[in-house]
């Protein structure tokens, strides 16, 4: 059947009404982003939010500026209805430090793939005669979204190394798909089906994406140092006070055995996660796992009579066992 | 999400070591040690080119709370604000990669967190005039120093990368600067509140008379007039940071 090439799916103020769903949802996840930069631990997950938010801005600005065009006043946002609202406040709302993959899983597996299936559905509906202003914004948006789930997937991957990891990721976008499916989509039309993959060949997700491994490297610590603080880990794990004071410099003995008297010992493990230095002195930091929880201490140390002490201790977090 | 978040809530992976900045300073002075690096040797390059990573990192987190924390600001400060937060990210990526180019690596030294701090205010207009003409006119004169130095001593990826972050940080203070005035428009007290923010910000950055007034070789942070006017600082206004430094005590 021949379609005329004047004939439209969109009217002027159906068009209008879209783009500002569109706007919410890209103006709302770009505070999103912003919000969470500072909430989330692990820099590369840091940095894709940090270039997304620009992206994403400049998206709800296109939108927001298309509006006159249609008769209608610049830069307003629109939810399609309250269960879009309802999405985007599950969405927001795993904000914890420990919650990355779910923030990650939130935008770059749920919502950013169903924008790029919106904005492709809308593309290919629209009047190629008398809407190529509309047309533009959505091309530009569909490079730049399907390039953020390509490069979010990427840092996705990196984080998610165990099975628990990637049942957290299931479950979750499970549960948002269902919310983002009860709205009926960011259009509240229910007209596009939720996507299990998006095509992101030819993307270049790498320019977004800055890997880093997130390990201390133990083999930064000189050994006269690393050999002091396994001893002293040690000790301390297995509350062996007087084993433990051998290594603090003398003046020093009652404040730090002090504060570890407020550690929730014996400890099974503990790990050196952290070294820095100012001048002579190094402050490692430890972590000490075990049955009641989880410890961070942050041990200074000092050469004193040829050998590294301990001269200050503090607790720096103390998580109870899950 | 609250808005804005408490100070303590700034999330770091574990190989980062969270220091006071006042504790830190006192360790230094009591080994001798200047408060703020000098460009003195590799090592004390990378403890500053380290500060300022962990500076941007926090420039950035503290940008994309203001996106966060003002729904209600002019649409087009969030803009400039979100592209901040794109400058910032870049930025964090050039400084990891010069921590490597100086055989560094990240948690090497401890992180403080008064730029957060600064970036935790709870007006916008505070906000701008401490963080992006406070903090950022600090960058600029620390970077623009540190771009000296690297052409000195022959180092054109350092040289080259700073340069290209100056840029940004100049747009930075502009973006301040227009922000100050436009949030503030009718509003005296406001104005005045934020600036005070930021001459408090200034007078902590001057580090008891580190930064001055003098040559890039001869003082630890040189005031970079001419990128400060270029950033649309006022001669008076810099006139006030030359005498600020005068008067700062020691750390």
């Amino acid at each position: 059947m021949n379609v005329h090439p004047l004939a439209g799916h969109f009217s002027v103020e159906h068009s209008a009404k879209r783009i500002r769903q569109y706007r919410y949802v890209e103006e709302r996840l770009m505070r999103i982003l912003g919000g969470w930069i500072a909430l989330t631990p692990e820099v590369p997950a840091k940095l894709v939010m940090g270039r997304h938010v620009w992206d994403c801005a400049q998206h709800a600005d296109a939108w927001g500026k298309r509006l006159p065009e249609l008769r209608e006043a610049a830069h307003q946002s629109e939810p399609a209805n309250e269960q879009v609202v309802r999405f985007m406040d599950l969405l927001e709302g795993r904000e914890a430090p420990g919650e990355t993959l779910e923030r990650l899983t939130g935008v770059y597996r749920v919502l950013k793939p169903h924008l790029v299936t919106t904005y492709e559905h809308h593309l290919k509906i629209a009047n190629a005669v008398y809407e190529p202003p509309t047309c533009r914004i959505l091309a530009r948006c569909l490079d730049e979204e399907r390039r953020h789930v390509a490069a979010g997937g990427l840092i996705l991957q990196r984080l998610a190394t165990s099975e628990s990891a990637t049942a957290r990721i299931a479950d979750w976008e499970a549960r948002l798909r269902q919310g983002l499916t009860g709205a009926g989509g960011i259009t509240g039309e229910g007209d596009v089906a939720m996507p299990d993959t998006i095509d992101t060949a030819g993307t270049r997700p790498e320019q977004d994406v800055v890997i880093l491994d997130p390990a201390f490297d133990a083999a930064r610590i000189e050994p006269a140092l690393a050999a002091v603080l396994d001893r002293h880990a040690a000790a301390v794990a297995s509350a062996d006070w007087a084993r433990a004071e051998h290594d603090v410099a003398a003046d020093a003995r009652g404040n730090v055995i002090g504060e570890y008297a407020r550690l929730a010992v014996p400890y099974r493990d503990f790990e050196v996660v952290a070294l820095a230095k100012i001048g002579a002195f190094r402050t490692a930091k430890i972590r000490f796992s075990g049955p009641h929880g989880v410890a961070v201490v942050q041990v200074r140390c000092r050469r004193l009579d040829d050998d590294w002490r301990v001269v200050v201790a503090e607790i720096v977090r103390t998580e109870p066992a899950r | 999400m609250d808005r804005p978040i408490a100070y303590d809530k700034l999330a770091r992976e574990e190989r980062f070591v969270r220091m006071r900045a006042r504790e830190v300073a006192e360790l230094k002075v009591e080994q001798g040690l200047p408060p703020f690096p000098d460009l003195a040797s590799r090592e004390s390059m990378r403890e500053r080119v380290h500060g300022i990573f962990v500076g941007e990192l926090q420039a950035m987190e503290g940008a994309g709370r203001t996106v966060y924390d003002f729904p209600d600001a002019p649409w087009e400060f969030t803009l400039d604000m979100a592209r901040q937060v794109w400058d910032e990210s870049r930025h964090v990526e050039i400084y990891l990669r010069l921590l490597d180019h100086l055989d560094g690596y990240v948690g090497e030294f401890p992180e403080t967190t008064i730029l957060w701090r600064c970036a935790c205010a709870e007006d916008a207009a505070a906000r701008v005039a401490g963080v992006n003409r406070g903090l950022e006119g600090l960058a600029c004169d620390v970077f623009n120093q540190l771009i000296h130095i690297a052409a000195k001593i022959g180092d054109p990826i350092l040289e080259r990368a700073v340069d290209f972050v100056l840029a940004d940080e100049i747009t930075h203070v502009r973006m301040g600067s227009r922000w100050l005035n436009e949030l503030t428009r009718g509003d005296p007290e406001r104005r005045k509140r934020a600036i005070d923010f930021q001459d408090s910000i200034d007078e902590r950055f001057n580090l008891g008379g580190t930064r001055r007034d003098g040559a890039h070789d001869e003082v630890s942070i040189s005031i970079a007039k001419d990128a400060r006017r270029l950033a649309g600082f006022t001669d008076e206004e810099i006139e006030r940071l030359v005498r600020s430094t005068q008067r700062s005590p020691v750390y």
